[in-house]
């Protein structure tokens, strides 16, 4: 319905303004959008990156369901669904389901796993082996026994596979240990010539024993026999020992509470222990040691009831107080490490969730050089995508390190260049010339980073490889060849000059530049004979002992410093551009020679636009990715050579994030750099605009004044 | 004075040098692209070397040093390898005979040697002349053929089928009129088919086309966006602290490595959108994902984000310049504000939008990183364009230029017979991105001459 009384002129200009509003909001939504969209980068960044950072927690049910069969359990699988009671019966939730042994009476039972067979020691001192399916189930029907002892009861069992078959290992009250080694169908026994209090089997043979304050350790063989490997001293006597996954590091509980982490030598040579032990629970003994079997987290209970959650690089996770004040009757994990069921004496049956996702990150496994599993000191690595029982390393200072060393090369080969150029352009050009030139150094700018990374991957690398001599050598030809030139520019009568083709310095040093360099590579190879006996790289081996990497950081440097040349010179020129031409009129009017007046007038006034512009290039040069990518080797080594390889964040991300497990450890350490770089690029970007800004006001005042 | 040089002269002199050496740097740069990449095309001759010890080896001079030489010996499946290093000392004779073919394959890459006989499908066996004009008739389309019979310079024979054949040419017979007509053939071929065996054969199609077409959906979205994020900074929001910081903002994001944007891109485009969108209607193909991986769609997102900030930052540009007279003109004689943009400001501002779009669409065209997250494909010999519904398909992998670049030279089984390839491809790669730029370069030279002319009238 229209209003009679509006005139169409007025309702026209009503639909004008309606549209106008409409239009306004529209502009200001999408524009406010689009830049909240290009914000968002950050905020997800950071969300992503903070579960790492999370607390590890261990929770116990609040309701304890009572076990059927009473204190006599001896043994709960995984999943809680059999449990075996000490008179030798197989029990399920319906009820009895085998009887394993009707006699002997059981004594204990190994460490549950889903993959090992399970072995259960007798009174009269024989063992049980109860093979698995694939799925995990015992085969309660195929059970094995074996003697271990003559007749004294088995007191404790380990188990572990080895390449054939298992390895098993056991102590009797008396503290006498025997093993079995099982190789296909038979099972050797094997007598240890010493007693033990605690025992721990790890792969492939290697027993450790304790007795007291002393540790021994021994390397048990498929042929029957058995040689003491290494032994040690603790200060306070062991109380509880156990292995982590992949068995090269042992985790030992003394009785004034320690906790400490053996790990075995680099060259397999017995055990050593860590130097700082972790976070005690408390004053008194430790009594449990249980490894979960992933993430190298272990749960450590002590005599006062006190339980705690560790992971082998970042320490102690969490602490809170045992279900109940006695010690377990059984302590087992599931397959993932989550859920650990503690059956106590009294029998009742605790479940305790393990939430620790990324138990392995804290900030000083991040930051701080760690002992990794097989290297002798301390390290800072970086091999995240470790399979199998291998150690991830989680250090980001190596990509950190690459990162930075790519850029400082980088800069170190830009800088000169582009200030050089942008001087050149700024006071020694005409404005014909200056035009001319920035078109081309705007197209070098547009060049993609795979085109420079790939010529300088496949084409530079090999050559300076084998001209790494006549490389180096231009380094110093170069500059004293263009002073050379404008020498003999002078020297050179003034007819030939007028011949010679009218042009700037700048592009008149190409041609002989290029000889230059030309010269420098073909002489190179006489000077090399003769001062480094023919191959600069040997004797640099040799004499300096630096290795030498065919992609390394001086390629890197080289190809990067061509990529930020274009954006160091725009904006070191626009500085200086920018210069109030007064000030440099003033200085020559007074007599300064133009020299004087670029060092003392005009590089000062716009030496923050030239920090500015040097800041927003190492932020290019940080993040930039093909090329790190492909003109180094990618080795996330920390070495300072110029000669060796790097990995730096950016490339590190390309190479491993398609790769890696959608919300793992991984996964987010590789977010976390994302947003290092982030982060990096934004805080040196928006000082340099700061700095940017207020150099233009300043000029602006300048000018105002002038 | 006169003998020595003037520190004045010294800084002159140096900093030219500075100026002379990033020139020559790229210069040869690319050249050195353009060269190797155009030459690969060129059908050389083909040398026959014999060696001291007898022995006999036919190629084509591809680069080597001074006492040793390399040569392109083709025929992968008699020598296991296509180079050769032969020492210069060692080289008794050389020739240059006419009766050398070269044949491109389907598989197994080039081969070089004689060529015997051919076979007709009725079985016939045709030697000499003969067998030379049936061949011809036969690539010609106008006859057919069931096998060739070729050996090498040694005289080993190779039984090859018709069908496997490239291409096939004498080049030691060629004239250079027949050469550079060879050359424009090659040129095409390598521009218009798929990529072959191995990807070391063939041309790039795919490429150019999944490029072209990730460049496209991407400034659809980047332009509308950025226009109208510069429009509001420029023109609707009131100038203040606010805005400024937001313009900083803008910019810096410009200097954010792409790579971050790639990972963005991946967390929130892929898993996050594509893996919601798998939930609600791909669900009977789950657990593979459709929309929850790497395709089209996510790449062309993730670098409108990316080159965003060029967009705005250029489109502010030629908003500034727009002479603030004319915007009141239009308001004094009774326009609103939406009218006053759509009818005097945009279109003044238009070629700078222009310029912004071209700069992304270069921007956007060279950059590989985050692609290589967010679903570039090694290779999609398939376009995402056909005639199935829904014709485009937004969620499939595509191929790229630039990354075939890298994943030719770093990934492929055969890095030295694929440098070529990587080469031309290079080469176009590099083609596009100049041809681009010096459009945008173009257009705004003539654009502040524009201006220039209007505020001075």
């Amino acid at each position: 319905m229209t209003d009679p009384f509006v005139s169409p002129q007025r309702a026209n200009r009503r639909a004008r303004q309606r549209l106008d509003r409409l239009a306004s909001g529209a502009i200001a939504a999408s524009g406010i959008g689009v830049v909240a969209a290009v914000l968002a980068i950050g905020v997800y960044l950071t969300l992503a990156v903070l579960p790492l950072f999370e607390d590890a927690s261990v929770e116990v049910d609040a309701e304890p369901s009572p076990a059927t069969s009473g204190a006599s359990i001896v043994w709960l699988a995984e999943d809680g669904e059999y449990w075996l009671s000490a008179n030798g019966r197989v029990f399920d939730a319906q009820g009895e389901v085998t009887t394993l042994t009707d006699e002997p009476r059981v004594t204990t039972v190994t460490e549950a796993s889903e993959t090992l067979p399970l072995a259960v020691g007798l009174d009269n001192g024989e063992v049980s082996v109860v093979p698995r399916d694939a799925r995990g189930q015992p085969r309660w029907s195929q059970a094995t026994r074996w003697r271990l002892f003559a007749s004294a009861p088995v007191a404790a069992l380990h188990l572990q596979s080895t390449t054939h078959g298992w390895a098993l290992a056991g102590r009797d009250a008396d503290g006498q240990v025997a093993a079995l080694w099982h190789d296909g169908g038979t099972a050797r026994r094997i007598a240890l010539p010493d007693r033990a209090e605690h025992l721990a089997l790890g792969r492939e043979g290697h027993l450790v024993m304790s007795q007291g304050t002393r540790l021994t350790s021994w390397k048990l063989s498929p042929d029957g026999s058995v040689a003491p490997s290494a032994r040690a001293e603790t200060a306070a006597p062991i109380t509880a020992l156990a292995f982590l996954q992949g068995s090269r590091t042992l985790v030992v509980g003394d009785a004034e509470g320690g906790l400490r982490r053996w790990r075995q030598r680099p060259d397999d040579q017995g055990w050593q222990a860590a130097e700082t032990p972790y976070a005690a629970l408390g004053e008194a003994p430790v009594r449990r040691l249980l490894a979960l079997p992933r993430q190298r987290l272990w749960l450590a209970l002590d005599a006062d009831g006190r339980l705690g959650l560790y992971q082998a690089m970042s320490g102690q996770r969490w602490q809170g107080v045992a279900p109940e004040a006695s010690l377990p009757v059984t302590l087992s994990s599931d397959a993932r490490g989550n859920r650990v069921r503690w059956l106590s004496e009294t029998g009742r049956l605790y479940r305790l969730a393990v939430e620790a996702p990324h138990a392995a990150v804290s900030t000083a496994t991040l930051w701080m050089p760690q002992t990794y599993e097989g290297y002798a000191s301390d390290e800072w690595r970086w091999a995240a995508a470790a399979s199998g029982d291998a150690e991830p390393k989680y250090s980001l200072v190596p990509l950190a390190w690459g990162t930075l060393k790519a850029a400082a090369w980088a800069m170190v080969f830009a800088v000169p260049l582009a200030l050089g150029a942008a001087v050149h352009s700024a006071c020694y050009m005409s404005t014909r010339q200056r035009a001319r030139l920035k078109p081309a150094i705007e197209l070098m700018e547009a060049l993609p980073g795979v085109v420079i990374g790939f010529v300088a991957g496949l084409l530079v690398a090999p050559f300076v490889e084998q001209h790494l001599a006549g490389t180096l050598a231009l380094f110093i030809c170069v500059p004293l060849g263009s002073v050379a030139c404008g020498w003999l520019w002078r020297r050179l009568p003034a007819r030939w000059e007028a011949r010679l083709p009218p042009v700037g310095v700048g592009v008149g040093l190409i041609v002989p530049l290029a000889l230059l360099c030309w010269a420098a590579l073909s002489v190179s190879p006489w000077l090399e004979a003769w001062w480094f006996g023919g191959d600069l790289r040997a004797w640099m081996q040799q004499t300096l002992g630096w290795d030498y990497a065919q992609r390394n950081a001086l390629i890197v440097g080289m190809a990067m410093g061509l990529a930020v040349i274009p954006t160091l010179y725009s904006l070191a020129e626009e500085a200086l551009s920018g210069v109030p031409r007064s000030l440099a009129e003033g200085s020559l009017a007074l007599g300064a020679t133009r020299a004087q007046t670029l060092w003392r007038v005009q590089l000062p006034a716009a030496a923050p636009g030239i920090l500015a512009a040097v800041m927003i290039g190492a932020g290019r040069a940080v993040g930039e990715t093909m090329i790190v990518l492909m003109a180094t080797g990618n080795t996330p080594l920390m070495s300072p050579s110029l000669f060796e390889g790097l990995r730096s964040l950016a490339a590190n991300l390309a190479i491993e994030l398609p790769e890696a497990a959608v919300g793992g450890t991984h996964y987010r350490l590789l977010l976390l750099g994302a947003l290092l770089l982030f982060v990096f690029t934004f805080v040196v970007n928006t000082l340099a605009e700061v700095v940017r800004w207020r150099l233009k006001r300043r000029y602006r005042r300048y000018g105002a004044r002038a | 004075m006169r003998w020595r040089l003037g520190r004045d002269s010294l800084w002159r002199w140096l900093s030219g040098a500075c100026v002379a050496l990033s020139l020559l740097a790229v210069v040869a740069l690319l050249a050195l692209i353009a060269v190797r990449g155009l030459a690969h095309f060129w059908p050389a001759d083909i040398e026959r070397l014999t060696l001291e010890n007898g022995q006999q080896v036919a190629g084509i001079p591809r680069g080597g040093e001074a006492e040793t030489r390399r040569y392109f010996t083709a025929n992968r499946d008699l020598d296991g390898q296509v180079w050769r290093w032969i020492a210069v000392d060692s080289i008794v004779e050389r020739e240059t005979p006419a009766s050398l073919v070269y044949v491109q394959r389907r598989d197994w890459g080039p081969f070089i040697g004689r060529l015997a006989a051919v076979t007709t499908p009725a079985g016939e066996r045709l030697r000499g002349d003969a067998a030379e004009s049936r061949l011809h008739q036969a690539l010609a389309g106008d006859a057919e053929l069931a096998t060739l019979s070729l050996h090498n310079v040694e005289g080993r024979d190779v039984t090859l089928p018709f069908a496997q054949v490239q291409s096939l040419a004498w080049p030691n017979r060629m004239h250079v009129g027949d050469k550079l007509l060879a050359w424009v053939d090659g040129v095409w071929r390598f521009l218009s088919e798929a990529p072959g065996d191995g990807r070391v054969e063939g041309g790039v199609w795919p490429a150019i086309f999944g490029t072209l077409l990730m460049v496209i959906l991407m400034s659809l979205v980047v332009t509308p966006f950025g226009v109208l994020a510069a429009l509001y900074l420029n023109e609707v929001a009131r100038q203040g602290p606010v805005t400024r910081l937001v313009r900083i903002a803008v910019r810096n994001l410009a200097g954010v490595p792409s790579i971050v944007y790639g990972v963005f891109g991946l967390g929130v485009f892929v898993y996050g959108l594509g893996g919601q969108i798998d939930r609600w209607f791909y669900a009977e193909a789950l657990p593979s994902p459709t929309f929850g991986t790497g395709g089209l769609l996510w790449a062309s997102l993730t670098l409108a984000l990316l080159t965003l900030p060029v967009v705005i930052v250029a489109t502010e540009e030629g908003l500034a310049r727009v002479p603030g007279t004319l915007r009141e003109g239009s308001l004094a004689l009774g326009a609103t504000r939406f009218e006053t943009l759509k009818r005097v400001v945009v279109p003044m501002a238009l070629p700078s939008m222009l310029t912004g779009v071209i700069l992304a669409v270069a921007r956007a065209a060279g950059e590989v990183a985050p692609l290589m997250l967010v679903g570039v494909a090694k290779l999609a010999p398939e376009i995402p364009l056909d005639g199935e519904f829904p014709f485009l398909h937004l969620e499939s992998k595509f191929m790229h230029l630039g990354y075939h670049v890298f994943d030719l030279g770093f990934a492929s089984r055969d890095a030295e017979a694929a440098m070529p390839l990587v080469f031309a491809t290079a080469t176009l790669l590099v083609a596009v991105i100049v041809v681009l730029n010096l459009t945008a370069i173009l257009l705004r030279h003539h654009l502040r001459a524009r201006h220039r002319a209007l505020e001075r009238s």
